[in-house]
């Protein structure tokens, strides 16, 4: 792979976005993420050592058991932003992210300069000299957490532009977590896909399903009843609610949800299945390119004759460009 | 003999308290009787007269500030601890106001995972039922962010996703409609055929998809199982004809005249 790598130059990094549940275990599958990569670096030769770009999305995380590159908490104090504006914890929640959003900008340029960073180089001196502390690697994966509340991403504005800010210069793709245990129960598995499905359609970004905790369960028998919906409907067979029967009928449709989803077992204590994770980050990248980049970039040339004739309508008095402030 | 209650649901800032204040405003103005109860642990202010609050119990910024847990671990604590006193604390100020006859709106925090991962509200509404009350969940959502065909299918899945978890009667509302600038796209989504759902899926969505969509374009035709009401307060009627499905599929005011009858039956025969 690192051979690969360098014979393309400059091998964009994937940004995988972490979601998934409240407690489904996205801060320490991170975690993980960032110690199976860094583990694999370790045996790697000075220039091709590549480590991860780690971005912590959640404002309102109290502790953080990995070192984040960047952290939203460095920007918006979640607590005094609750004080000042008399806001309760959901308020609190949204209004910090959406702060963020308004600066995402320079988020994705602060990336974007570290992937321009080839390992074992020099690093040449950035104008202003500020970030000589850093380490010198080149990186291969952004990893972004994600707020606990998968709502603040998925329902409110700022969540759609981190996603798009990320998609709009690098491979993107959404690692969505899943806790394995709390599955068993095919009603929250039923729950769990759907929230997933909803992802899915909202960001059009490529999607890994992630069956965290399988040190806890295995996650075997959740694709069992997602390849074959006989086996689910045998499992909530004992459940004669309706609102089984409703989980029955869209167990019809999990099947060829699943036909299309790569997903993988992973377990954050032990380490296992994270190689396949980060195989499937990379065979997403392929997706990413085929679906994601055309619609941008097709979009991308209509805008531009959008903005052409605009200017010309406007002829001079054309709004500035925003100028983006420094964090 | 009529217990009726709404559960209102929705993601943060889907627009819950403004219904609740708006429902509110309805009924004082039709004189129909309406009781609010907050079981938000989370919530700040009412723009509503509250009549039970949760937060009497407890609240999430103590949770937060006594045990030092973070919001999702306060809310779902506090939601546990609600549940622990479902009997001796909530039961007894609950039953001492409530009855025959009342009609309850719920403000229920929003977060999907308290419905699916935690059991204290299934408890809850387990406990509703046993007592009589005919409950309907009412699940909003913001329709500015149900602004494409993926969007909406987005949102379709959320609301199933809450009706899988809850056995209720349930109403999809799209809330804020009148902030969006394109009505007619989104007037669009709420009647649509699966052919042309799956053919704009398929349009927007990678070759991958085809058959996903597909299904779950027939699965939201056929099956009919999710559809949105259009709710806009700038429209005066479009409260009043959601307030009148809600009513209907809770089956209020239905017994009212079996009573009646009843009454009347009984006054011939006596």
């Amino acid at each position: 792979m690192p051979d690969e790598r360098r014979e393309e130059g400059k091998r964009k990094p994937v940004v995988v976005l972490t979601m998934g549940m409240a407690g489904s275990g996205k801060t320490t599958f991170v975690q993980r993420c960032i110690a199976h990569l860094h583990q694999k670096a370790n045996g790697m030769k000075e220039e091709d050592v590549c480590l991860p770009y780690v971005i912590n999305l959640d404002p309102a995380v109290t502790h953080v058991p990995y070192e984040a590159n960047i952290d939203i908490r460095d920007t918006v104090h979640y607590k005094e932003l609750m004080q000042e504006y008399g806001l309760g914890p959901n308020g609190g929640l949204l209004t910090a992210v959406n702060l963020f959003a308004t600066k995402f900008d320079q988020v994705v340029e602060l990336c974007e300069r570290r992937a321009a960073q080839e390992s074992g180089l020099e690093r040449t001196a950035d104008e202003d000299g500020e970030d000589e502390d850093e380490r010198g690697e080149a990186i291969n994966y952004i990893i972004g957490d994600t707020p606990g509340q998968i709502e603040v991403f998925t329902w409110s504005a700022s969540g759609q532009i981190f996603a798009e800010s990320f998609a709009s210069q690098f491979p993107t793709c959404i690692a969505f977590v899943v806790d394995t245990p709390k599955c068993t129960e095919p009603r929250t598995f039923m729950s769990n896909m759907l929230q997933a499905c909803s992802v899915l359609y909202k960001y059009k970004l490529p999607m890994i399903l992630v069956y965290n905790k399988c040190d806890i369960s295995r996650h075997e028998f959740a694709i069992e009843w997602m390849k074959d919906f006989e086996n689910y409907q045998q499992a909530i067979s004992t459940d004669t609610s309706y609102a089984a029967s409703l989980s029955r009928s869209l167990s019809l449709v999990l099947e060829d949800f699943y036909g299309n989803m790569p997903s993988v077992g992973v377990s954050s204590v032990t380490g296992s299945g994270m190689d396949e994770f980060f195989n499937l980050v990379d065979a997403s990248v392929e997706e990413y390119n085929e679906n994601y980049k055309k619609t941008l970039e097709s979009n991308k040339s209509a805008e531009k004759v959008g903005e052409l004739l605009g200017d010309m309508k406007v002829s001079g008095q054309g709004a500035k460009p925003p100028q983006p402030h420094h964090l | 003999m009529g217990r009726y209650a709404q559960l209102v649901l929705g993601p943060a800032g889907s627009g819950k308290s403004t219904y609740c204040s708006q429902v509110g405003e309805h009924c004082t103005s039709v004189k129909r009787r309406v009781h609010f109860v907050n079981l938000d642990p989370a919530a700040e202010s009412f723009e509503y007269p509250v009549s039970l609050d949760i937060r009497d119990l407890i609240s999430v910024e103590d949770v937060q500030e006594e045990l030092k847990l973070g919001p999702n671990g306060a809310l779902v604590y506090a939601m546990e601890y609600f549940e622990e006193h479902l009997e001796d604390w909530f039961a007894q100020v609950f039953e001492e106001s409530y009855g025959d006859d009342d009609y309850l709106v719920f403000d229920c925090p929003g977060q999907i995972e308290l419905y699916s991962h935690v059991p204290a509200f299934k408890r809850f509404v387990q406990y509703l039922r046993d007592r009589g009350w005919s409950v309907c969940a009412v699940y909003l959502l913001d329709a500015q962010f149900v602004t494409d065909t993926t969007k909406f299918i987005s949102g379709c899945m959320t609301c199933l996703s809450a009706m899988v978890q809850l056995e209720l009667p349930h109403t999809n509302v799209l809330t804020k409609l009148d902030m969006v600038e394109n009505k007619e796209e989104v007037e669009n989504f709420l009647d649509v055929d699966a052919r042309s759902l799956a053919s704009q899926l398929n349009a927007r969505m990678g070759p991958k998809y085809l058959r996903l969509n597909d299904a779950i374009a027939s699965l939201i035709d056929e099956y009919s199982m999710v559809s949105f009401f259009p709710l806009d307060y700038t429209k005066e009627d479009s409260l009043q004809d959601l307030m009148a499905y809600i009513d209907n599929s809770i089956q209020y005011g239905e017994d009212e005249e079996i009573r009646e009858q009843l009454a009347d039956l009984e006054d011939g025969g006596g």
